[in-house]
C-alpha cells in the first residue's frame, strides 16, 4: 500500500487490508457455498449474502481510522490525495459505464466492481502523487 | 513556501532523518517541507520554530511579504 511503512498507524492500516482481503476470499466461499448447499432465498439470503462485505466495510472504516490517527500530516495528505484519485476515477469509469449500458447497450456492470475499481485507481494515484514529492 | 530548514538543519548537524525523529514525522514529510512542496500546519510549524529556538517567520519566509516591502 505504502511505499514504505513508517508508523505504527500505517503499519495497523496495512495489515487491516491484507486481513480483509483474505477474508473477503474465505467469506465469499463460505457464503457461494451455504447458498449452493442450502439453497437460500429470501429474508435468509440476505445476511448470508452480506458476508462477504463485512471485511470491505471494515476496511473502510479502517482507512478514516487511520486518517484520524496518524500523526504524520504529510502522510495523511498522501492518502487523501490517493483516495481522491481512487474516488475520481470511480465516479468517471463508472458514470461513463452507466450511459454506455443505457445508450449504447454496453454489458452490465455489477456494483460489485465498484470497490475493486476504486482501489484500482488508488493504487494507480499513489505513484503519481508520490512522485510528486520526491 | 521557502524556508531556511536546510540551513538550520546542517548548522546544527542534523540529517533529515534526525529531524524527523525529533518532529515525530517521516524523513520523507522533512524532505517535502524542506524543498518547499508541502507547507505544514500551524501545529508543527510552531513545534519547528521550538525546536530550532526561532519564531515560525525567522524559519519560513513570507514570499508575498517580501515582494510588497522590495
Amino acid at each position: 500500500m505504502f511505499c514504505s511503512i513508517k508508523s505504527a498507524a500505517q503499519r495497523r492500516f496495512v495489515r487491516t487490508c491484507w486481513m480483509s482481503g483474505g477474508l473477503v476470499a474465505v467469506l465469499a466461499v463460505a457464503a457461494a457455498a451455504a447458498f449452493r448447499l442450502w439453497h437460500l432465498k429470501g429474508l435468509p439470503a440476505y445476511p448470508v449474502a452480506v458476508l462477504p462485505a463485512l471485511p470491505i466495510l471494515w476496511v473502510l472504516i479502517e482507512t478514516g481510522r487511520y486518517l484520524a490517527i496518524e500523526k504524520d500530516e504529510f502522510q495523511r495528505n498522501l492518502l487523501v490525495q490517493c483516495l481522491l484519485g481512487g474516488i475520481g476515477g470511480t465516479l468517471a469509469v463508472t458514470t461513463v459505464w452507466g450511459y454506455m449500458e443505457d445508450f449504447a447497450r454496453a454489458p452490465r456492470l455489477d456494483l460489485i466492481w465498484v470497490y475493486p475499481i476504486f482501489w484500482l485507481f488508488v493504487g494507480i494515484a499513489m505513484p503519481v502523487v508520490y512522485r510528486r514529492y520526491r | 513556501m521557502k524556508n531556511r530548514l536546510k540551513v538550520l538543519r546542517a548548522e546544527r548537524d542534523w540529517s533529515q532523518a534526525d529531524l524527523a525523529e525529533r518532529l515525530e514525522v517521516s524523513r520523507q514529510s522533512v524532505n517535502a517541507i524542506e524543498t518547499g512542496k508541502f507547507d505544514p500546519s500551524l501545529p508543527l510549524a510552531f513545534k519547528l520554530a521550538r525546536l530550532f529556538g526561532l519564531r515560525i517567520e525567522e524559519i519560513f519566509l513570507d514570499e508575498e511579504s517580501s515582494e510588497s516591502t522590495s
